[in-house]
């Protein structure tokens, strides 16, 4: 192979990274309208009225449509038309929209929705999946008689043989969670009415154009061929910009249709994780019965899925759910059920993985449970069951055309990784605070869209006079480099170099279907059409050139170099394509891809799912900080088999992805719903990884070239992210025996055992909600000369200061209120950091980059420089400042406990007079201080630390490893005596109490002491005690006390080896 | 309104704007300069990173009149600026681009760094981008490119 299986830069990049491509939001069209969706201000309840008075007459509103605005089917969905883009008399969940308006501007609109005042009758939401699919609960879609969206069973075998010959029978209950998509791009939509088709073009971040086209086309009654949609660059989906893309696709278009003007719609985040659709959360009882020599002689699976508010894709993630429940196990016995049930949640869909990740966790959680009872390592048991060749799924497939390439990735995996040895190194009791694991999991998965659908693919080469080419497919380029693959398969068919070949994005009105670009099927389905397009090419040209060349057979021409070969004879394409236009012989060709045939029997759960299979294995390595309950991992390997690498850059880019996106998923990404409302609304909530989050990941790229794939290529995007959770679960096992049978390891999961969660607040329990709106920043400024005219100013008017805005200008985003903001960030008065008789002085408005690069606080108080590093991100601390942080006085305020515990005072000054307070003083409470609206803090003064040596030590906890919100802190500074005896202890917590406060009654306890066992049962003693009084009511008491006690004895335990070391020199 | 004067990858910009504006609608609504990002508008995903007065910020945390007499940088320098080049060719070449809503960010981000710190650890890396959110990537390809951007960097030099 000339072009393919080497690594090659995206064909797409450039623009991408000189910020000259266009996405959805950078389209400006001429006389553009905006428009802003009307949330429902409830869960779920009964709409008794509609009042957009207020909001028809605000400023630059052109119209607002409500549902019986909508000219065709007022109900969408692709498979049960189920889902109101804008719903009529009823609220489904949070993410639904009463009305759309249309104005001049973007904030015209997002104010003018607003406005729009609906009267409810709430219902109780119904949100637990258990309680959902009971007989009696509450239809929430009475017209289909249950709340039951779908069921499938799966019969193979007879399942009471089979646990009859099994010596030992295990049943195990797991839960996942939803998980948000999270791209970095929020959804968007444009749509322009088209003169020339009478109809529309649609832009935007759309993943599936074919979809947007039907779905479009349906609402507004008008034929496909009306709807152009012209796919925008896309900033990311992995699945995510489906359904959701369709429905603002609905509600855009109806704009654009009633004022005949271009309409742009764009979420916000804090929209897209109200509307989005998540991944599926699953409750899984799997019972399991094995001889005691590891062998699996039966299986039951019962799968609850939770489908949200609408049916969405559900029977589609399901059923591949039923085909791979078992794993990539031989199992002579199975019975498998799934239900997916509607709830009032956020509904739920397709997002990489596609019902995967959910049962490879539960399952592959219960071999490594399995392998621990047989005695056999996790390798062993594995390999013991695995699929091979010729093998009979639990759908009755017999797998062969391919290779099964099972054993191959667990061996590659466990081999390079050095598995077994770590894991039984591991499996020593380890009595140390932080624990080591190591983990694997494996999978089989079918390519493409398998018995779900009709799989078929298109693709466009386009072969022009002077041999250049232009190539269309009908699967899409969402960011996973599609286009440089569709390119080389081109490429390497025909022989012609990569530059040779231009991919345009395919409109919907140019190449027919090619099926949605899902279920990681660009390569297979698009790639093979393609191929065929190609095919067809070489087809064209081989009756103009087989004299030359003196071969009968076109076979036997070999396509390289620019050159058409046979034996010693070869001629230039381009000379070929001469030939072909001189003779007037069509170069254009159409590849139609048509997957082999399968097959599926709904009633017994058996059949030919998918025509083909990938198989991969991933290790995990982690370490458990059982202090805290926090796991780090330290190294991934990813074995993938893929069938054959187009491009090998590429291939380990979905690898690096995906296991990302599958740490997220174990690990932080918990979204937090409660009672139907969305309050993980934004990045700072929903935590993903960060750059500081990734470990080292090995890619082990295994190639068995696939008959059924281009060039013997297969599937990678989606089996890089399913196996990761189990992986890290089973790694987790390994290092303290424990396993958990729920994702996310949150800290508090890890640490308790057990989930824990803030307790819904009382105007919850009583379906109370605030009313909806957008965020908005709605400010006027002014920036004083100096700081006399500031304080001046503030004595008369009430102005809110601004310094950094880091916490202000999102706080005032999200309250929506009207504020006079007094800009002091430049004010030289309040910068500057200078050394004086006792003190350092550090200006009110110096950022936190500053403050950690300066020599003088690096000298002296090295615990806020630690503090402050942690602060945020690199951004945030560019701006944020010192004063800000401690005015702010969120009870995490990273830089308050160092500030305290150095005896810091503020400096405020007002036209009146300066005053200093004791940092410890400022803050009163969360949130509250003592600073008077005329006040400004000019200057924090720390002492100089008295002569003599000190030791600090400084510990946060966060979830993550940056962008955190400190969950605990600790901070303490110790002085010791000859005698080892401490003279002197301060210790401060944050996170912790009702502000940051130094702990004076331990403080008392050490002071003059040893740290000794005997020091350290007092401390934990005093602390527990304390802690309970001040704490203890608190939702997160029963992980704060003990792990903030954890972090006590650390930090004196360090406090005590940093002495010792000191001395020793 | 407010009237503000300030430069922009080297070209010196008049404009009056809405007060409620922040650097990153002024970049891309009223200067039309779209390649800076809006992913969440609270300071945690960094596509809106910009380089202010020489330091990295995320632009939709900085008003309008915050930007009075300031130098700003955006990827649009691309075009002339070496270091940003450098920085493009080193990203195409590892594979540090997908979807690439996230790439503008980070070129930035990793350009303010080179300019303070040319010969960077991976862990000095690591806490320049920590800001900056990639859902696409995994980062690992990332930080490869920004080191093969600094190794470039001082052989050219």
């Amino acid at each position: 192979m000339k072009y393919t299986g080497k690594p090659h830069i995206r064909l797409d990049g450039i623009p991408k990274t000189n910020g000259k491509a266009i996405y959805g939001n950078d389209l400006k069209l001429p006389n553009m309208l905006y428009a802003a969706c009307k949330y429902a201000d409830i869960v779920t309840g009964k709409i008794n009225n509609i009042d957009s008075s207020l909001a028809q007459d605000m400023p630059g509103v052109k119209m607002i449509a409500l549902y019986d605005d909508v000219p065709g089917a007022a109900k969408v969905g692709p498979i049960r038309q189920d889902y109101l883009p804008i719903v009529h008399d009823e609220v489904f969940f949070t993410g639904d929209v009463i009305a759309v308006v249309a104005a001049e501007t973007r904030e015209q609109a997002i104010l003018a929705a607003g406005s729009i005042d609906v009267d409810y009758t709430p219902y109780k939401p119904l949100t637990d999946p258990q309680m959902a699919v009971l007989p009696s609960a509450r239809l929430i879609h009475p017209e289909y008689k249950s709340n039951v969206v779908n069921h499938y069973p799966l019969r193979k075998g007879d399942i009471e043989a089979g646990f009859a010959a099994a010596d030992q029978i295990i049943t195990r209950t797991y839960k996942t969670g939803f998980q948000e998509h999270a791209y970095i791009e929020p959804e968007t939509v444009t749509v322009e009415p088209d003169p020339h088709s009478g109809g529309y073009n649609i832009y935007g971040s759309i993943q599936n154009p074919y979809t947007t086209r039907k779905v479009a086309a349906m609402y507004l009654g008008i034929p496909l061929n009306r709807i152009n949609v012209i796919p925008s660059v896309m900033g990311g989906s992995f699945g995510g910009k489906d359904d959701i893309i369709n429905n603002m696709a609905c509600r855009t278009a109806l704009l654009c249709q009633m004022t005949g003007r271009p309409v742009q719609m764009t979420n916000s985040r804090e929209v897209s994780l109200r509307e989005s659709y998540k991944r599926h959360p699953y409750i899984l009882t799997y019972k399991a019965g094995f001889t005691s020599d590891g062998k699996l002689t039966a299986m039951k699976i019962d799968i609850l899925a939770d489908s949200g508010a609408y049916s969405s894709q559900t029977f589609f993630v399901t059923w591949r759910s039923v085909v791979q429940a078992t794993g990539p196990y031989e199992i002579p016995h199975v019975e498998t059920s799934i239900t997916s049930v509607y709830t009032n949640n956020c509904y739920t869909a397709a997002f990489r993985g596609f019902g995967s990740p959910q049962i490879i966790f539960a399952q592959e959680s219960l071999m490594d449970e399995i392998a621990a009872i047989c005695g056999l390592d996790p390798l062993e048991l594995r390999l013991k069951n695995a699929l091979r060749q010729n093998s009979i799924t639990a759908t009755g497939q017999k797998l062969n055309g391919h290779t099964v390439s099972l054993r191959q990735v667990l061996q590659t995996a466990a081999g390079t990784s050095d598995f077994l040895t770590k894991y039984q190194n591991n499996e020593e009791l380890q009595e140390t605070r932080y624990k080591k694991g190591i983990g694997l999991a494996c999978s089989f998965r079918g390519c493409s869209l398998g018995a779900e659908g009709t799989d078929t693919s298109s693709a466009i080469v386009s072969v022009q006079a002077d041999g250049s080419i232009i190539l269309f497919t009908g699967v899409s380029e969402n960011g996973q480099g599609l286009q440089t693959t569709m390119s080389l398969i081109a490429a390497e068919e025909l022989g012609i170099p990569l530059k040779n070949i231009v991919f345009l994005p395919s409109h919907t009105s140019i190449i027919a279907d090619g099926g949605p670009t899902v279920a990681s099927r660009g390569t297979i389905a698009g790639g093979n059409a393609v191929k065929l397009a190609a095919e067809k090419i070489k087809n064209a040209l081989f009756p103009l050139i087989k004299d030359e060349l003196k071969t009968d057979n076109v076979n036997d021409l070999l396509w390289e170099d620019g050159r058409i070969i046979y034996a010693d004879n070869s001629i230039l394409f381009t000379d070929a394509v001469t030939k072909a236009v001189q003779a007037g012989i069509n170069l254009s060709a159409y590849g139609w891809f048509q997957a082999p045939e399968v097959s599926w029997d709904e009633e017994s759960g058996q059949g030919n799912a998918y025509f083909t299979y990938v198989y991969g294995c991933q290790v995990a390595e982690i370490t458990v900080d059982s202090y805290t309950g926090k796991i780090e991992v330290d190294h991934i390997y990813a074995a993938h088999d893929l069938g054959r690498a187009i491009n090998i850059l590429g291939a380990q880019g979905q690898i690096f992805g995906g296991v990302a996106q599958g740490l997220g998923y174990a690990l932080t990404e918990d979204f937090n719903i409660s009672g139907g409302e969305v309050l993980s609304d934004n990045f700072d909530t929903y935590l993903i990884p960060t750059i500081q989050d990734v470990p080292q990941i090995t890619p082990l790229i295994i190639e068995n070239p696939d008959p059924a794939g281009p060039l013997g290529a297969k599937s990678l995007g989606e089996p890089t992210l399913e196996l990761i959770s189990a992986a890290i679960n089973n790694a987790y096992f390994n290092a303290t025996g424990k396993h958990s049978t729920e994702i996310p390891l949150s800290l508090e999961k890890v640490f308790l055992g057990h989930k824990l969660q803030k307790p819904q607040r009382q105007s919850q329990q009583n379906f109370e909600h605030k009313k909806f709106h957008h965020h908005h920043l709605d400010v006027e400024t002014y920036t004083p000369r100096n700081l006399d005219e500031a304080m001046k100013i503030l004595e008369k008017i009430s102005f809110k200061v601004l310094a950094g805005g880091t916490d202000l200008v999102i706080n005032l985003r999200d309250s929506g209120r009207k504020q006079f903001l007094l800009n002091i960030r430049d004010l030289s008065e309040l910068k500057g950091i200078s050394q004086n008789e006792d003190h350092i002085e550090i200006g009110g408005a110096e950022t936190f980059s500053r403050i950690i690069n300066d020599p003088l606080v690096q000298k002296h108080f090295p615990l806020l420089i630690t503090a402050c590093s942690q602060i945020g991100s690199h951004q945030i601390r560019n701006v944020a400042t010192i004063a800000g942080n401690l005015v702010n006085a969120a009870p995490c305020a990273d830089s308050a406990p160092p500030l305290i515990l150095y005896e810091a005072k503020l400096l405020l000054r007002s036209t009146e007079e300066t005053r200093t307070i004791p940092a410890a003083d400022f803050i009163i409470k969360s949130y509250q201080t003592m600073i008077k609206h005329d006040e400004i803090v000019v200057a924090i003064q720390i002492p100089l630390p008295a002569a003599g040596k000190t030791f600090e030590h400084y510990y946060q906890l966060g979830r993550r490893k940056a962008l955190n919100i400190t969950r605990l802190s600790i901070s303490a500074r110790a002085r010791f005596a000859e005698n080892g005896i401490i003279t002197e202890i301060r210790l401060a917590a944050g996170s912790l109490l009702s502000r940051p406060s130094r702990l004076s009654m331990l403080e008392k306890i050490i002071t003059g002491r040893r740290i000794n066992d005997e020091l350290l049962r007092e401390v934990t003693a005093t602390a527990r005690k304390c802690l309970e009084e001040e704490i203890g009511s608190r939702w997160s008491a029963a992980y704060k006390i003990p792990v903030f006690i954890n972090l006590l004895h650390s930090a004196l335990l360090d406090l005590q080896k940093q002495y010792s070391e000191y001395k020793n020199d | 309104m407010i009237e503000l004067k300030f430069t922009v990858n080297s070209e010196e910009v008049a404009i009056t704007v809405a007060e409620n504006l922040r650097l990153l609608d002024i970049l891309r609504d009223e200067l039309h300069l779209t390649g800076t990002k809006e992913g969440c508008a609270v300071g945690e995903c960094g596509a809106c990173t910009v380089i202010l007065n020489g330091e990295a910020v995320c632009s939709c945390m900085v008003l309008a009149c915050q930007v009075q007499d300031a130098v700003i940088e955006t990827i649009e320098n691309c075009d002339t600026d070496p270091v940003l080049q450098i920085l493009q060719q080193a990203f195409l070449e590892c594979g540090a681009v997908q979807c690439g809503f996230c790439t503008p960010g980070m070129l930035l981000s990793a350009k303010a760094l080179l300019l303070r710190n040319p010969a960077p650890t991976e862990a000095e890396i690591k806490k320049a981008l920590e800001g900056n959110l990639c859902r696409c990537t995994g980062y690992i390809q990332i930080t490869e490119a920004v080191k093969q951007a600094a190794r470039e960097l001082a052989e050219s030099k």
